[in-house]
């Protein structure tokens, strides 16, 4: 309920907003909705009309936009724009490489050009100048609004399309544009519900998609084999992070971009276009299901999207709640299922060497319950693949490779190729943490030689230990007295998620390095993670800023008591009132 | 959110001049609606409506959001200045009291109805928003952190001193090789990727490239801090392009941050919680003055100067 007044109140201030700015502003242009496009032909798919070629670019554009592109975007895209800028060998996905002329948002059918329209910065129309604004979601490509205006974006785009795309040109009359039509009414968009999202879920099952998204969607199908057009590996999406989608045009919980994406395919990627093999009405239950797998809260409303940074709003403390008797060792039990998740956002850890630029688990879902003697833990995160290290394997503590190395040599073309470790989770206290004066905590990696941290990790192999941490440059000590008091309740890996439940007692004998537990204290937490896929071990791993544990306390008597005498000194007030203007009244007359 | 865009550094005044022009557009409307069409606003509604609007306003519109205590301390400064809009003239008082006084004294049966509704509701109200405000809660504990915390006089970096007051970038120099100021300015719309570039545009395009292959997960491609990373990190890391980071520092400030990363800042910086690597781990002096370099080239700023 208060979910959806905060989302009406939102919408009706927006509209409010740009309503007055509007009137503020003297009027803005309108903006014109109706495409130049002719009926339908013969050939065409179901949703698809012929559009026209784009207008020749103007040269001064094209100057314009040359200044541009080597001020702002050679870094990545490189001198002639194919795709090998300084910052390319770092990065997986790896920049576009424009020299073909394939893109993967697009609008067109699939092997198509994607729109762009030099003159027409219209969002839905021009499908180049929607990348731009909105950038790439899961790869490094930034939203460049608010960055460039409108016009440096055309211009950028005008030279990109003229001199870097160098196989093919958007004014040749051979190149056709199809577009798929997605605002037309006969388009019958089928709402989003469970009857058609019941469907969906029958739909990706029969057209295959499970194949390479896996059964749950999380991208675990078929993760380490396909290529993209020019040999990299590439990965399925994983349903379950809309927000990631690189279509998601910063409104990812739009269906029309995931109808869109299905429907016109992801050129130069293994995704084809689903166009011809499905109705439209199917495809609107595909995408109305994936949509629904993406995740929600627990009323079931998309997760509020922080506008700083495109992703879900974290809230930076992780509530442990109390039960009665003992904590149940099942994620599924009723007393789990009622406490509420945070999610915690994971960024690759490259502050010390070995630095680890390509990150594969941007977030952890965590919860926590507590009891009269012990804490639980419970860690669910989405991995692609379980990775274990092979007997025998020597786990060596990976070197960082130089910066500049040629594409074969580069992170995109190692992925999938690294040698197995350990997948893993952790989580960082400060040892004596009630001795330190907040804010002030030990460092975030590893604590400080002064001030340690207590560490309790789990790894793939099954094993869950306790570690001091003394400054990223020590080595992590096992301190063996302390792994035996926790216990690892639960890890399973199942359709590319990760569930790891770990607990331990509130309070133990060695009170110098295991952290201790009290009610309504804030307590310094740091998570990290490994994806043994990744090659991660040691300090190549994904981590999170501080966050706050907190063992939420029961209601105090004085909170139950006051609002009441509140509530009596509100009635007495209300009665002295009355009687005021009463007498007033009465002298009047 | 659509409609018109903030723009970046310059957010405080631009919201003032809205928040002004909003509520001169609100007082016009009711006037309009007065004089040319004979509809009166009751002041009450008229103050309410401003108020809910405003209070609308600072949670959705200000952005990035700031938090309820600040929000909290700007509703009660709207509440007072329409306090005093509607008490300024004695006419305007005795609209806005009216509706007030006819719900206590329950002249009418509607009147009489609200009265018994109010009287009922509000000791609920006033219980539960105790309750509220009294049950312990878990909300982020608020903790300010010195973006700019006070320099060192000086800093050692790879076995050399620097003194920040005197130091200069070794990079910012003109075609001869002496330190200029203007050059940044002459080659502001140079390509530092001619092949003819001079020495200054070839730094930049150095630092650039020590950018693209360290910074920008966090400090963004676009260097407004919104890189691959930076939304797992509290608070998201500096943006370059707002003129409140880079444009308000000198360049030896900057030299020293870089070099000595989170781990060395002062404890108003809280160096627990950056992940600021100490750049002279991973880079050379050289390097560290070039990436600086690019860094004022790219965003268009210039480096403050000691005076």
């Amino acid at each position: 309920m208060n979910a959806l007044f905060s989302r009406l109140t939102k919408k009706t201030l927006i509209v409010a907003t740009i309503a007055i700015s509007f009137g503020v502003a003297g009027g803005l242009a309108i903006l014109s909705t109706t495409g130049d496009v002719t009926a339908a032909g013969p050939a065409m798919s179901p949703g698809f009309i012929k559009g026209p070629n784009p207008a020749k670019a103007d040269p001064a554009m094209v100057d314009a936009g040359k200044k541009i592109y080597f001020r702002k975007c050679v870094w990545c895209h490189g001198v002639d724009g194919a795709g090998d800028g300084p910052g390319a060998d770092r990065l997986w996905p790896r920049p576009r490489n424009f020299n073909a002329g394939t893109f993967k948002i697009r609008h067109t059918a699939s092997g198509e050009l994607p729109l762009f329209d030099p003159t027409k910065p219209v969002s839905g129309q021009n499908d180049l100048f929607d990348t731009v604004t909105h950038g790439l979601p899961g790869s490094a490509m930034p939203s460049w609004d608010g960055i460039l205006t409108e016009q440096q974006r055309l211009q950028v785009l005008s030279f990109v399309t003229t001199q870097l795309v160098k196989d093919r040109k958007f004014d040749d009359k051979t190149e056709t544009f199809t577009i798929l039509d997605i605002n037309n009414k006969d388009l019958k968009q089928v709402s989003y519900g469970k009857e058609s999202i019941e469907k969906g879920a029958k739909l990706v099952v029969e057209k295959k998609c499970v194949e390479c998204h896996g059964t749950d969607g999380r991208g675990d199908g078929n993760p380490f084999n396909l290529k993209d057009d020019w040999g990299f590996p590439i990965q399925p999406a994983d349903w379950h992070k809309c927000w990631n989608f690189r279509g998601s045009r910063r409104d990812a919980y739009n269906v029309k971009n995931i109808f869109r994406t299905f429907s016109t395919g992801v050129n130069g990627t293994p995704m084809p276009s689903f166009a011809d093999n499905t109705t439209v009405e199917e495809r609107w239950h595909i995408a109305n299901f994936v949509n629904s797998l993406c995740e929600r809260d627990s009323s079931g409303n998309p997760l509020p999207i922080d506008p700083l940074t495109d992703k879900p709003k974290i809230n930076f403390v992780v509530p442990s709640g109390f039960i009665e008797g003992e904590i149940p060792a099942d994620p599924n039990d009723k007393k789990w299922q009622k406490r509420e998740r945070r999610i915690i956002g994971m960024g690759g850890q490259i502050t010390h060497k070995p630095r680890n630029f390509v990150n594969r688990i941007d977030d952890l879902w965590v919860k926590s319950l507590y009891n009269k003697n012990e804490i639980a833990f419970l860690f669910q995160w989405d991995d692609r693949s379980k990775s274990q290290v092979a007997p025998g394997v020597n786990v060596v503590a990976v070197t960082e490779a130089p910066a500049k190395t040629g594409e074969e040599g580069s992170i995109a073309a190692k992925q999938n190729n690294y040698e197995v470790y350990n997948d893993g989770v952790a989580i960082q206290f400060p040892a004596k943490w009630e001795e330190i004066l907040p804010p002030e905590k030990p460092r975030y990696l590893h604590g400080e030689e002064k001030r340690h941290v207590d560490i309790w990790k789990w790894e793939a192999d099954g094993t869950l230990k306790a570690y001091t941490g003394s400054g990223w440059d020590q080595p992590l000590e096992e301190r063996s007295g302390s792994t035996a008091t926790l216990k690892l309740v639960k890890s399973e890996f199942k359709d590319g998620l990760w569930t790891v439940m770990m607990k331990r007692a509130l309070n133990t004998e060695d009170k110098d390095a295991d952290v201790q537990f009290q009610t309504g204290r804030y307590i310094p937490t740091v998570f990290f993670a490994w994806d043994g896929h990744n090659g991660d071990t040691g300090l190549k791993m994904a981590v999170s800023a501080f966050y706050y544990s907190i063992l939420e306390p029961p209601v105090p008597i004085e909170a139950k008591v006051y609002p009441i005498l509140m509530a009596v000194g509100m009635i007495i007030a209300e009665g002295w009132i009355l009687r005021r203007r009463a007498s007033k009244r009465k002298l009047k007359s | 959110m659509t409609g018109l865009k903030l723009v970046e550094g310059y957010m405080p005044i631009q919201m003032l001049g809205e928040m002004g022009l909003q509520a001169l557009l609100f007082i016009f409307i009711f006037y309009l609606l007065d004089k040319k069409m004979g509809i009166k606003v009751n002041k009450l509604l008229q103050a309410t409506l401003l108020f809910v609007y405003s209070i609308l306003y600072f949670r959705y519109r200000i952005y990035p959001p700031i938090p309820f205590s600040v929000r909290a301390i700007y509703a009660t400064m709207t509440l007072i200045g329409i306090f005093m809009w509607v008490s300024s003239t004695e006419e305007a008082w005795q609209d806005f009291r009216r509706p007030i006084i006819a719900v206590a004294d329950a002249t009418t049966g509607a009147a009489k109805m609200i009265r018994t509704v109010v009287i009922i509701l509000l000791p609920f109200l006033v219980g539960f928003m105790g309750y509220n405000s009294m049950k312990p809660n878990v909300d982020e504990p608020i903790e300010l952190r010195t973006v700019h915390p006070a320099p060192p006089a000086s800093t050692k970096v790879h076995g050399k001193t620097f003194v920040l007051q005197t130091a200069q970038s070794p990079f910012r120099v003109d075609n001869d090789g002496k330190y200029s100021d203007k050059v940044q300015n002459t080659y502001i719309d140079g390509n530092p990727w001619d092949e003819k570039a001079p020495p200054y545009l070839q730094y930049v395009r150095e630092g650039g490239q020590i950018f693209f292959q360290n910074c920008h997960w966090c400090h963004g491609d676009n260097l407004n801090g919104r890189g691959m990373f930076a939304f797992a990190f509290n608070p998201i890391p500096a943006n370059f392009t707002d003129p409140g980071t880079i444009a308000q520092l000198q360049e030896t400030f900057v030299f020293w941050r870089v070099a000595k990363g989170g781990l060395n800042l002062p404890r108003e910086g809280f160096p627990w919680a950056s992940v600021m690597p100490p750049w002279e781990q991973h880079l050379t002096t050289d390097e560290i003055w070039k990436v600086i370099l690019f860094e004022y080239w790219h965003t268009g700023y210039y480096p403050r100067t000691w005076d």
